[in-house]
């Protein structure tokens, strides 16, 4: 673990829907917001009952000093009962959890690949460190983020929708693709988030180009700290657990 | 019964015994030894087989050295890979599992854990499986040599989650009884054999497990189940079918415990759904010797300590100085109220 993990529970300060699709969560605390990097995610339950079972995993969207805010969407029982809580409910959460995406990438222009979900802890890279764009996908224009939470973006945000709504019409992927065409691959370091789908895409472009960069894995956890394997990934050290390996992997170490 | 003054004062300093002395309070103010053969716990919390880790994983959340004993995941002759992607699932009060007894092999444990426990002090209790009675022969014997770490050996006898020595292959009585006999004969060590209802008549399996020399028994092991993704019309795991735990099967376990502990004087490992102190009690009131949180620890990880820390509280409210006052004093007759 690169930071040391706190497991608390946490008043919420804010818990709204954003636009058609996304809620926005906000916390505060000191243990989970300390050493947080942009890729590292918290372990967080929902309710104390044993039901749903399971924590869920999120991402960090955003910390400012010991502010957490967290971007989720309703996919199913556990997060429509998250979308229930109201300001002032409190929630247990374990974290930060999970190994970050690089911050220094030299001299290369860093590239973001964002899809669906997978675009908040992106968006906290690319207000982190400067980008040199960030390419976010989503299915039509409801689903984009309102403008202020894109504000402080350090870089220029390009759009696709699949239905043409907002931006180039197509997947993120052909984006990508034409970005691509004006900068020398040696150059750009791409980081990725978003659908299984869309990453191996995005990895087929970056490998066919001899680019180089990193992904973060989404598969199914349980513990959220390397110990049940469930949520392995394979790699060129065999299987390892995303949760703790990763999530965020380098392409060449992905198979 | 009153505590001792000097004990009492004492605190929670928690005192390493190596001999029994029962009735005498130890950890803090309770008593919670445990004997099982000749192996001396200092409480009677430890970890279902697979749940904590193969090594530290717990570590920033648990310091071990307060368990009762540490029971390590599966090790199998040889490195395995486990079942394909997805292998769990959520479901209601509990979890199915299908990993497939991942794990690096017998080698990397003697090479990479064995050192790691070695500086730790709690009991090691090492789960094995084979795929054959001689590959449990070989996993025993060549743990048996590390008797300064290793103190007791778990027969897995009933993974729902690999063909070759899983629980299907183990429905043939010959063949459970051929490997609990092929591993007495190669160790000494307090040996326990893991069980599940999936077997056969599991009341009975016990019975004859204890007639030819098993040490205690381990119940029990998941329910195999299955979750079904209706819009894909698939299953929810890649291999179908999985492993249930959680509190969803604990009226299962404890029903197990019971009857056992109730027909043979056999020392018992109950598992299944325990998630908190009263979980942990209503086991040990049926008789278990020890118990162990399993499940638990994925949603909460310092699940052993708290249940831990919430038995001696129970211990100290109703004033019980020692855990065998409270162990097995299950009353047929429920108390006219």
């Amino acid at each position: 673990m690169p930071s040391k993990v706190s497991d608390e529970v946490v008043t919420l300060i804010e818990n709204r829907k954003i636009n058609q699709k996304y809620f926005k969560l906000v916390f505060q605390s000191r243990g989970l917001s300390k050493n947080v990097k942009p890729g590292q995610f918290v372990q967080l339950q929902i309710q104390p009952a044993q039901d749903p079972f399971l924590r869920r995993p999120f991402s960090y969207f955003r910390v400012c000093s010991d502010r957490i805010e967290i971007l989720y969407e309703i996919l199913g029982r556990g997060t429509s009962l998250l979308a229930r809580k109201k300001k002032g409910d409190r929630v247990r959460v374990m974290g930060p959890l999970g190994r970050p995406f690089t911050e220094k990438v030299g001299q290369k222009k860093r590239i973001l690949v964002g899809g669906g979900i997978g675009v908040p802890p992106l968006m906290f890279l690319a207000e982190r460190c400067s980008v040199d764009c960030l390419l976010i996908g989503v299915k039509s224009k409801e689903e984009l983020l309102p403008k202020r939470e894109m504000a402080q973006v350090k870089g220029k945000v390009l759009f696709s929708t699949d239905d043409g709504s907002y931006g180039e019409k197509g997947y993120v992927t052909e984006l990508l693709k034409k970005v691509l065409k004006e900068e020398s691959s040696r150059l750009v370091y791409i980081q990725t988030c978003g659908p299984n789908v869309m990453m191996r895409e995005v990895m087929k472009i970056a490998k066919k180009k001899g680019i180089e960069g990193e992904a973060s894995m989404d598969e199914r956890m349980a513990c959220g700290i390397g110990a049940c394997l469930g949520c392995m990934v394979e790699t060129r050290d065999g299987l390892v657990p995303s949760c703790k390996e990763g999530p965020v992997f380098s392409f060449e170490n992905l198979v | 019964m009153k505590m001792n003054k000097n004990v009492r004062k004492q605190g929670k300093k928690q005192i390493k015994t190596n001999l029994m002395r029962c009735c005498r309070p130890d950890s803090g103010s309770v008593d919670l030894t445990t004997r099982i053969k000749d192996v001396v716990f200092r409480n009677p919390l430890t970890v279902a087989s697979g749940t904590f880790g193969t090594k530290d994983e717990y570590a920033p959340f648990v310091d071990i050295e307060r368990l009762g004993a540490v029971i390590t995941k599966t090790i199998t002759v040889k490195p395995r890979r486990g079942n394909p992607m997805p292998r769990i699932c959520e479901a209601a009060a509990g979890m199915l599992n299908a990993i497939g007894l991942q794990n690096k092999g017998l080698q990397d444990f003697i090479e990479d854990k064995i050192p790691y426990f070695e500086k730790k002090d709690v009991p090691l209790i090492v789960n094995i499986a084979g795929e054959s009675t001689d590959e449990f022969r070989m996993l025993v014997s060549t743990l048996t040599k590390y008797r300064h770490v290793v103190k007791a050996i778990e027969l897995n006898l009933s993974c729902p989650n690999v063909e070759k020595g899983g629980v299907s292959a183990m429905r043939k009585r010959d063949v459970i009884l051929d490997i609990v006999r092929t591993a007495r004969s190669e160790t000494d060590l307090l040996l326990i054999a893991k069980l599940s209802p999936e077997l056969g008549d599991l009341i009975e399996i016990a019975g004859e497990l204890v007639s030819i020399g098993i040490d205690a028994l381990s119940l029990i092991n998941t329910l195999k189940g299955m979750a079904v993704d209706v819009r894909k019309r698939c299953s929810k795991m890649a291999k179908i079918t999985g492993g249930l735990s959680g509190p969803a099967i604990k009226p299962v376990a404890l029903r197990y415990v019971y009857e056992v502990k109730k027909k043979y004087k056999i020392p018992v490992i109950a598992s299944g759904g325990i998630m908190t102190a009263i979980d942990a009690l209503e086991f040990l009131v049926v008789g278990a010797d020890l118990v162990a949180v399993g499940t638990a620890n994925f949603v909460q990880p310092t699940a052993t300590l708290d249940i831990l820390d919430g038995i001696k509280e129970f211990c100290v409210q109703n004033h019980i100085a020692c855990l065998d006052d409270l162990r097995g004093s299950f009353k047929e007759n429920r108390p006219a109220t």
